[in-house]
């Protein structure tokens, strides 16, 4: 058994370190520094100050302290460190991919008449081509599908709300999850691998493969290079009309997060526009929003205390259910 | 001046050392990680030995397995009464003179041995055969009777190869002895029945007249089947493996006491600690080590009783190392099911490109492996039940041949009666299922041939998902 000092030392901060140097991950500080960049460009653009001293305000919003420690802010960040912890000591009693992707790969030969690799015999560049588009793909369509749900549904728009209560948003939104949601999307994550690896194997055999940089599928490693940390921030950056109805902006995921109920239940999307626009749920930025961010009935969360962000949710799913029965 | 005396003092203590270690070969063997010598504490004994390890028989019927599997591949494809005699001499009799076929002196590597009289006298590996039936064959046979079939059936196949069945029959012999013979003598006997408080106790000498008690010398028989070398503790997996294979550089660390011949009675490497090694090769198991250690912690134990009847707690802590041990050498055999089951999806997956006679080999070759592990793996102390089911469905009593074709079934005068199976591409995903049994049921660990390796490399490249994010 573990020390928890051992664990700590040995598990917890190894891990917690790779978040932000695993190109796997969004918040790594390549891409945090390339947002970053694309954040100063826009902003001077924009705002057309090509000055030193313009580069100066630039800077000087971007990073406001009234941004980065705000209460909501603070929070996110003891959501980051704690999640942590909590997702490490979950995940090994969690479904191991492995187990799923061997489950569905016999599920499959099953399917395709107990023929193992059927198009092993096709060229060898086509199958780890066929397999990152489709894994990105299927990857964004889940994420949009479970968010959708997660919104829709009361029960889990209990726990989904936590990340919606965010005041100000940092890259680091990304983590303010409550943990039940971190379980759910992990599942998400499980199934989705283990259906695209499964399905690829059964069809290819070994020639499967990732086409990557830097270790990463490639289509991830384009949406986090072109500023995804930026859909949490104040940097309402915009695409043109046409591209919004394909690809989600930064601008489009902050009108997500919008207090206002005309924005509400939109924009579900993580990298692409197009499963909001077959679900009827796309709306485009507009220059003049000008947002504000959170929930409305945040009362309950105005302190952005941790036992409110850990503990509301289970009270708010007791009341429902107790309205149910 | 001070330097010179001391490499003179540490030369005569050298030397001194050295003449003791030659009067006897023991004391070479002898240390922490050495399975032996362990002193004699039986009370009362009056003898003049002085060392109660003794598992002779056992590494004399892993001398008779090395051999019979020899023989059964020197078949000339016609029947061969003189070559089955010679067979069954060493799988039934106890006959006096019996060469060592296998293992035999190699290059650099010399055999001290070069009769099984030398080891043990009036052995053989019938009557220590696992006498239940094996539903994995037609005909409910016993264990003893497969193996006589078996034997029968090689002395008439070219080099022990029956292609137009898909058998390989020193192969089929010798996997199934590793289950049948070794591994039930040691978890289902010896590991088993005689570690019970009433038989073979204590403080009662083995048999009447021996200078070991009834533990000590049950539990040595038990470390015997499992063939490894009295200090294979001190030897990595890839130096077991070498010693097995006789290769010329094994000889610096087989012959532990440097009388320039492996001795096979302690210092050489057999089956079912080959395989244990052969696994761990890999670097993500230590069957080998593990077994081998709880070998000798629990000899340990039973000499710490010093000749009185084993305390309750004391039986309960020696069984606990024979858990270990049963264990892990059920995990060997899956092991090595779960290897030869990809190694036949790989071979039928070069037979459907091209189907030469050297392909077909390698397939009947590997099938015999994987039928004979299979089997082996359902000899236990434990009846596998619903998973030797499957298992056997899943392998069926013959391969799928690239006419689909199959065995079915043996008729009343022992030829194969054969059907047509529901071919190639679908027995493929037997071997799959077969691996998958093996991860589910024995969760092996070493995964050699893991034709589902695809599955587990792109699961490890998407990398882990430890942190609660969202969008």
């Amino acid at each position: 058994m573990m020390q928890p000092f051992d664990w700590l030392v040995q598990e917890y901060l190894p891990q917690l370190l790779d978040s932000f140097f695993n190109p796997q991950k969004r918040v790594s500080i390549g891409y945090l520094l390339i947002a970053l960049l694309i954040a100063i460009c826009w902003s001077v653009w924009v705002r057309n100050e090509c000055s030193f001293k313009g580069l100066k305000k630039v800077c000087r919003s971007l990073f406001s302290p009234k941004i980065w420690f705000s209460k909501s802010a603070l929070s996110d960040y003891k959501l980051m460190f704690i999640n942590r912890a909590i997702m490490m000591l979950i995940s090994p009693a969690m479904l191991s991919k492995l187990a799923a992707a061997t489950f569905f790969y016999f599920l499959f030969i099953e399917v395709f008449q107990n023929t193992p690799a059927i198009l092993e015999t096709w060229p060898l560049w086509m199958a780890p081509v066929l397999y990152t588009v489709f894994l990105f793909l299927f990857d964004d369509f889940s994420r949009f599908f479970v968010h959708r749900c997660l919104h829709r549904w009361p029960l889990l728009w209990a726990f989904h709300k936590i990340h919606h209560t965010a005041e100000t948003l940092t890259p680091f939104t990304v983590y303010r999850t409550h943990p039940i949601e971190g379980i759910i999307f992990g599942l998400r994550a499980t199934f989705v691998q283990a259906v695209s690896i499964s399905l690829f194997v059964s069809l290819f055999g070994k020639n499967i493969d990732l086409v990557e940089i830097f270790g990463v599928n490639f289509l991830l490693f384009i949406f986090n290079v072109t500023g995804s940390n930026l859909r949490h921030s104040h940097v309402s950056i915009r695409y043109p009309r046409i591209l919004e109805h394909i690809l989600i902006s930064p601008a489009q995921h902050q009108v997500h997060h919008s207090i206002d109920p005309q924005h509400h239940d939109c924009n579900y999307g993580a990298a692409f526009a197009i499963w909001d626009l077959f679900g009827k749920s796309l709306k485009l930025s507009q220059k003049s929003h000008n947002l504000r961010f959170g929930i409305i009935d945040d009362y309950k969360f105005r302190e952005h205390t941790l036992k409110e962000l850990y503990l509301n949710p289970f009270v708010e799913v007791r009341t429902l259910l107790s309205r149910l029965i | 001046m001070i330097k010179n005396k001391l490499i003179g003092v540490a030369a005569i203590a050298a030397l001194v050392i050295g003449c003791t270690v030659s009067e006897t070969s023991g004391p070479a063997l002898a240390g922490p990680d050495v399975y032996g010598k362990f002193p004699v504490t039986l009370k009362g004994y009056k003898g003049s030995k002085t060392n109660t390890v003794s598992y002779t028989g056992q590494m004399a019927r892993q001398v008779l397995h090395d051999s019979i599997k020899k023989l059964a591949g020197k078949g000339n494809g016609k029947p061969n009464p003189a070559l089955k005699a010679e067979m069954m001499s060493y799988y039934s009799s106890k006959a006096k003179g019996r060469a060592i076929v296998a293992p035999k002196s190699k290059g650099k590597f010399v055999i001290k041995q070069t009769h099984v009289d030398q080891i043990s006298k009036k052995k053989n590996l019938s009557g220590k055969t696992y006498k239940g039936t094996i539903s994995g064959m037609p005909n409910n046979m016993t264990g003893p009777e497969l193996i006589k079939f078996w034997i029968d059936k090689a002395s008439s196949a070219k080099k022990g190869v029956d292609t137009a069945n898909g058998y390989n029959y020193p192969q089929l012999i010798s996997k199934f002895m590793l289950g049948a013979i070794f591994y039930n003598q040691a978890v289902d006997n010896y590991l088993d029945e005689k570690m019970s408080a009433k038989k073979k106790p204590n403080n009662k000498p083995y048999k009447k007249g021996k200078h070991y008690t009834g533990k000590e010398h049950s539990w040595d028989e038990a470390f015997g089947y499992f063939g490894m070398p009295a200090h294979g503790l001190t030897l990595s997996p890839k130096q077991l493996y070498s010693i097995a294979k006789r290769k010329d550089k094994a000889m610096t660390y087989a012959d532990r006491n440097g009388d320039g011949k492996v001795d096979l009675y302690r210092e050489m490497v057999f089956g079912p600690a080959y395989y244990a090694a052969g696994a761990d090769k890999k670097g993500k198991t230590t069957y080998a080590k593990t077994i081998t250690k709880a070998f000798l912690d629990g000899r340990k134990l039973i000499t710490s009783a010093k000749g009185a009847k084993l305390s309750n707690a004391q039986r309960a802590a020696l069984l606990k190392y024979a858990a270990i041990i049963e264990k892990n050498w059920e995990q060997t055999l899956a092991e090595a099911t779960f290897k030869y089951a990809g190694s036949c999806f790989n071979d039928l997956k070069k037979l459907k490109k091209s189907q030469s006679s050297k392909n077909l080999k390698k397939y009947i070759k590997h099938w015999g492996e994987l039928k004979g592990f299979s089997l082996a793996l359902q000899t236990g102390r434990k009846k596998l039940g619903e998973t030797g089911t499957r298992l056997n469905r899943l392998i069926g009593f013959g391969p799928v041949l690239m006419n689909s074709s199959q065995v079915v079934d043996i008729n009343s005068k022992g030829q194969y009666v054969k059907g047509q199976s529901s071919g190639i591409d679908e027995y493929m995903v037997h071997m799959l299922k077969v691996q998958k049994l093996m991860v589910d049921e024995f969760g092996v660990k070493a995964r050699m041939k893991d034709a589902l390796s695809g599955l587990g490399a792109m699961v490890k490249k998407l990398g882990k998902g430890n942190s609660a994010e969202n969008d």
